[in-house]
């Protein structure tokens, strides 16, 4: 393992200090712990969007705490859940009068800690609804039981800009839904990541060899095999994703190539220059295009490709909505 | 005893964090041999840490006590098992939202809404042998307790819920499991009995000890 650390079991909460000493005026920590990470610009009146999961995703999730977007996140250790507690904490400081959405992926022991946390609220008076992201098309055939992936993005990109419109809680859930219902994501390794408290990768993958379906904890694939050209997975991936959710000629699309952490930006825009292609010969119109890292498996190589079906006016201006973080800024 | 008062809930819980500390390695044992074996260390670390837990959270309020003591104790023992424990704990919490002490009808309905929350948070249901078996047998005989007498004692209800549990504890061995890693081990659970169940009888057990020692 060579990483630019001090102690592993420090890792989450050195970066968290890095983090609000470069960020100090956009995000703070609440009930004195680190990892209760909110904004710093918090809006009366206005639903709170709240976030959360495991730290070595960056800048998922607290990446998008900031304007337009997210209000408050949670931050677990290296692919750890945050407490129920933590969950809660951020819940009291961002709330601010109109309710809390609680949005972030579909994994158990975030699952268990947000509806504790969502518990307790509720007897305080306050009110949450919950949406999970569960993008990952290869991850499960039960839409359920998938894996949230990058595809979140889209998610917190329409919630956050009906929140800032001031909508109310219900019509905030319902810009989240209408993302998650029209956003599929499929995802490929080329090399491990290593946990810093583990030391050593969890699992290997030969020099030539790949992992298609590969989730973003290393949570095994349907099939490893040798490295195929990027045209080869555009279309293999994209043949999944339209398998799942048919587009037809005349369609109009978001497409999110995201790059899982060791991906050159090079390999990126060749990536996306195919799936482009594939998609313009079927007749599928692209309305934007996001090539970078949205969500990542710490020093994973490799890429997923998300697309978001835009269903309706209201829902191409959230996505165009400028929004600013310390971690994305969209003109 | 008639009654628990909110200041006298951390001797109570000490008392279950002494009778997990007395069974840790045989809860460690039994879940070595079906999944990671770590269950009496979830148990006694997640109880030991309760008593200081509620002593800083103590209010008026007996269940907004243990509500929040229960999120506290989840940060303690993250494991799926801790967080199992402490929604049993929050969700018999709001079942007792408001209220000052726990006398024999509310040591009934935190019973009912620990297994309440244990069936809520891990998606189980009877039969799936897990820990729920013994909580729901536990709170059925404390329910049936009450209502065959509405005079019947703390201790009363005490001691049928642990004759509850030890039934669901003894149901467990003829059930074959559907969670978690004891599910690979299906073959190997015939005439034993589930070790979850086995904790929530050791956990009754223990606030039984208490009420039993100041009766």
């Amino acid at each position: 393992m060579k990483k630019i650390i001090n102690k592993p079991e420090e890792y989450t909460d050195d970066m968290l200090r890095g983090i609000y000493a470069a960020h100090g005026d956009d995000v703070c920590c609440t009930a004195d712990d680190l990892r209760c990470y909110c904004t710093a610009h918090k809006k009366e009146g206005k639903v709170a969007i709240i976030t959360g999961g495991g730290t070595g995703h960056l800048p998922l999730f607290l990446g998008y705490v900031g304007d337009g977007l997210l209000d408050g996140c949670g931050v677990g250790g290296v692919f750890q859940s945050p407490s129920a507690e933590q969950i809660y904490n951020v819940a009291k400081e961002v709330e601010a009068g109109a309710g809390i959405l609680f949005l972030y992926g579909n994994y158990t022991g975030d699952i268990m800690n947000f509806d504790m946390a969502s518990e307790l609220l509720a007897m305080e008076g306050i009110e949450t609804k919950s949406i999970v992201g569960a993008d990952d098309v290869n991850s499960n055939a039960d839409h359920d039981k998938r894996r949230g992936v990058a595809g979140i993005f889209f998610m917190y990109k329409c919630a956050g800009a009906k929140a800032a419109e001031m909508g109310t809680l219900d019509e905030v859930l319902a810009a989240a839904q209408k993302a998650k219902d029209n956003t599929r994501t499929v995802g490929f390794a080329l090399t491990p990541c290593v946990i810093p408290e583990v030391g050593h990768s969890n699992f290997t993958l030969g020099e030539n060899e790949m992992a298609m379906g590969m989730g973003i904890h290393g949570e095994p694939g349907i099939w490893n095999g040798p490295v195929k050209t990027s045209k080869e997975l555009a279309k293999e991936s994209l043949d999944t994703i339209l398998a799942d959710m048919p587009l037809k000629d005349g369609d109009e699309v978001c497409v999110l190539i995201n790059g899982l952490g060791a991906t050159s930006q090079e390999e990126l825009y060749i990536l996306s220059g195919d799936v482009s292609e594939y998609l313009k010969a079927k007749g599928i119109k692209i309305h934007r295009t996001f090539v970078g890292e949205y969500a990542t498996s710490m020093e994973m190589a490799g890429a997923s490709i998300s697309i978001c079906k835009i269903t309706d006016e209201e829902m191409r201006s959230q996505i165009d909505k400028p929004v600013y973080t310390p971690f994305y800024c969209q003109k | 005893m008639t009654e628990i008062l909110c200041n006298e809930l951390p001797a109570l819980f000490q008392k279950v964090a002494d009778k997990f500390m007395e069974k840790k390695e045989e809860l460690c044992e039994m879940d070595a041999a079906m999944g990671d074996g770590d269950l009496g260390l979830t148990m006694s670390k997640g109880f030991s840490a309760l008593p200081d837990i509620i002593k800083a959270n103590c209010s008026d309020d007996i269940g907004m006590t243990l509500v929040k003591s229960g999120m506290k104790m989840a940060s303690v023992v993250p494991s799926t098992m801790g967080t199992l424990m402490s929604s049993g704990i929050m969700n018999g919490g709001m079942a007792l939202k408001g209220r000052t002490a726990i006398d024999a009808s509310s040591l009934a309905l935190y019973i009912r809404g620990f297994a309440d929350g244990i069936q809520k948070r891990g998606k189980c249901k009877r039969g799936d042998r897990t820990i729920l078996d013994a909580m729901l047998s536990a709170a059925d005989k404390a329910e049936a307790v009450l209502s065959g007498n509405p005079e019947a004692t703390l201790q009363g209800v005490m001691n049928a819920a642990v004759e509850g549990a030890k039934e669901g504890v003894e149901a467990t061995k003829e059930m074959v499991p559907v969670f978690g890693k004891a599910a690979v081990f299906a073959a190997k659970a015939k005439g034993v009995p589930d070790q979850g169940a086995t904790a929530a009888f050791y956990m009754l057990s223990g606030m039984q000890a208490y009420i039993d020692g100041t009766s």
